[in-house]
């Protein structure tokens, strides 16, 4: 019962928007009763630029990002976990500090760095940002993962003749593939759902990303609220994220490590 | 078992190999050898120092001071891959997102072996530890006695020079661990390589080894046969650390006087002692009888509890504990140091 209250919490307002996205704008302000229709999402994708564009371009950045985050993170996070004790621990405090900043704070720090370094309008620059400022939260992350291997297993492997790199490509990371799983997602998301730093780094509308370019859904003033192309665009922005997570829910179920020691 | 020369062995050799990490000495100053062929144990309690010795030889953790040969070839400096060593981790250590046969085939394919050569020694391996049926299952997918076959058959798939095992016992269960010694006593004689095997079970270093080193703290008590340390200690420690039940030890003024359960008579209280006999008298306490032989507890009065290992219950319970002098073993109260005139008369 619980459970059922709970899906209907989260997936419920999903649902509505889906529903919404199908009715016509007359029958969403309450004017007219009926009907269904496709117009919000031929508007949206039929617009100048069309909606895909969007979305594309915050695949790339979501990519990117996610990519950079995790060439760095993982090696952070291996060292991290092999140093002495009393160096991991300070320097995952500080690390630790990285995270509990508020990130809000460096957005205009941000923009004087777009502008001196020619990074404006550029949509891999954006993955810079996005990278730095999902790299403390990764590597706390990865971190743990790591520490959860049993030291003998890279031991095993080094006495194998495995290198640092062999031993991170067949033993360290396909055990660790539930975390990177999910700490590449939650980069990803982060990517797909920011909004200030896109909005300011970019101001070309071929560029522009999701969020951006959902708060300029043609009209959209205080006195008319396009419901419909705004309940479209959800649908539209969310769906390749629930393509995402069905993709990676196996890695994401982890209990993968099971087995290695004693059972 | 032979030696050609210190230089010339070719054997594994410690000398005066140490340990230190900040104040603390794992492993102090300890030297022996192991011919090929030869089975050594490395026997003591928890924190003695044997696993870091053993990590020590495979190359794990780094030496401060002494050095290791191996096959007459100073190793000390060589990382793990370049010695040749085997290890059989306590916990197995195998890779839980392979296969059986990927486990054991990971290492040579990473080192570019061909194929079929591969394939080869991953059938002569498998059909050697019994594993053909399983070679397809993740190692979760295993019992413990199977993920020991696997991993003794991935430290055998290596061909090392040198063997080294680190309580591969310690996570099966008591019958299990019983019949497989012999079996893993010929399996390690095979090799025809050194072995060191780490465990704190006296039965199994004394089932397994040729020869048993016990240590305390980092330091060699003492090195022999099974036989060897049992009937003749260095010291207190190795007297008291072999043999089951432990060896009673009474206080003679300055001196502990070391006497083997098992050579400990019972009779009726008052009995006349025999010429070159000691006699305790005392009150059965306890008897635990365990079917081939009985253990005996007997209480008395300023020496504390004797334990008594005898064939048959003896009756009653005011009893008589008597035992040859010659076979009680003498240990300074003070150092635990075994005392001259108490030779191992009884070694058979």
């Amino acid at each position: 019962m619980a459970r059922l209250l709970l899906l209907l919490w989260s997936l419920g307002p999903m649902l509505w928007q889906l529903y919404s996205s199908f009715r016509p704008s007359a029958a969403l302000s309450g004017v007219d009763g009926g009907g269904w229709t496709l117009d919000h999402y031929r508007q949206l994708l039929q617009g100048d630029p069309p909606f895909l564009t969007y979305l594309f371009n915050s695949a790339v950045v979501g990519a990117s990002a996610t990519a950079l985050t995790l060439v760095l993170a993982v090696p952070c996070a291996y060292a991290l976990s092999r140093i002495g004790r009393r160096q991991a621990r300070t320097l995952t405090l500080l690390v630790a500090a990285a995270v509990a900043f508020p990130a809000v704070l460096l957005f205009l720090a941000l923009l004087e760095v777009a502008r001196d370094w020619h990074l404006a309008n550029q949509l891999l620059a954006l993955s810079l940002p996005y990278a730095g400022l999902c790299l403390p939260l990764a590597i706390l992350l990865l971190q743990a993962a790591f520490a959860d291997i049993p030291i003998e297993l890279e031991e095993a492997a080094l006495i194998e003749g495995l290198t640092l790199w062999q031993r991170l490509r067949w033993i360290l990371l396909p055990l660790m593939a539930p975390a990177v799983a999910s700490s590449g997602l939650l980069v990803f998301l982060f990517s797909w759902n920011e909004y200030p730093i896109a909005l300011t780094w970019l101001s070309r509308t071929d560029l522009l990303t999701l969020a951006p370019a959902m708060a300029r859904i043609a009209g959209s003033s205080v006195y008319t609220i396009p419901f419909g192309a705004f309940a479209a665009a959800t649908v539209l922005g969310s769906a390749p994220l629930i393509l995402l997570m069905l993709l990676f829910q196996r890695q994401i179920i982890s209990g993968l490590t099971q087995g290695a020691i004693k059972g | 078992m032979k030696q050609s020369g210190p230089e010339g062995f070719n054997g594994l050799e410690l000398r005066e190999l140490s340990r230190r990490v900040g104040a603390q000495t794992l492993v102090d100053e300890l030297s022996f050898t192991v011919a090929p062929g030869e089975i050594l144990a490395l026997l003591g309690p928890s924190g003695c120092g044997k696993s870091s010795t053993l990590r020590l030889i495979a190359g794990l953790d780094p030496v401060s001071s002494g050095e290791i040969r191996l096959g007459g070839r100073n190793v000390t400096a060589l990382p793990p891959a370049q010695r040749q060593v085997a290890m059989v981790f306590q916990s197995y250590a195998l890779f839980p997102h392979l296969s059986v046969e990927r486990n054991l085939s990971l290492g040579m394919e990473l080192r570019g072996m061909a194929r079929a050569e591969i394939n080869r020694e991953l059938e002569h391996v498998l059909a050697l530890m019994q594993l053909q049926g399983l070679r397809q299952r993740k190692p979760a997918e295993l019992s413990g006695g199977q993920r020991q076959r696997v991993a003794l058959a991935r430290a055998l798939i290596r061909r090392p020079a040198l063997f080294l095992l680190d309580e591969p016992m310690s996570n099966l269960d008591a019958q299990l661990r019983e019949n497989l010694r012999a079996e893993l006593r010929t399996l390690l004689r095979s090799t025809g390589v050194p072995v060191v095997y780490v465990t704190h079970d006296q039965h199994e270093a004394m089932g397994l080894a040729d020869r048993i080193a016990v240590l305390r703290e980092g330091r060699l008590q003492q090195l022999g046969t099974a036989e060897s340390l049992y009937h003749d200690p260095a010291n207190r420690f190795v007297a008291r650390f072999l043999g089951s039940p432990t060896i009673n030890l009474i206080e003679r003024g300055s001196e502990q006087l070391g006497l083997r359960p098992e050579l400990l008579e019972l009779v009726e209280a008052g009995s006349p002692v025999p010429d070159g006999w000691s006699a305790l008298e005392g009150q059965l306490i306890h008897r635990e009888w365990l079917g081939d032989r009985v253990i005996s507890h007997v209480r008395c009065p300023r020496e504390g509890t004797l334990k008594v290992l005898s064939s048959t219950a003896a009756g009653g319970e005011s009893l008589q504990v008597r035992w040859r002098q010659a076979d009680a073993l003498h240990f300074d109260a003070h150092n635990g140091e075994r005392l001259p005139g108490s030779i191992g008369a009884q070694a058979s």
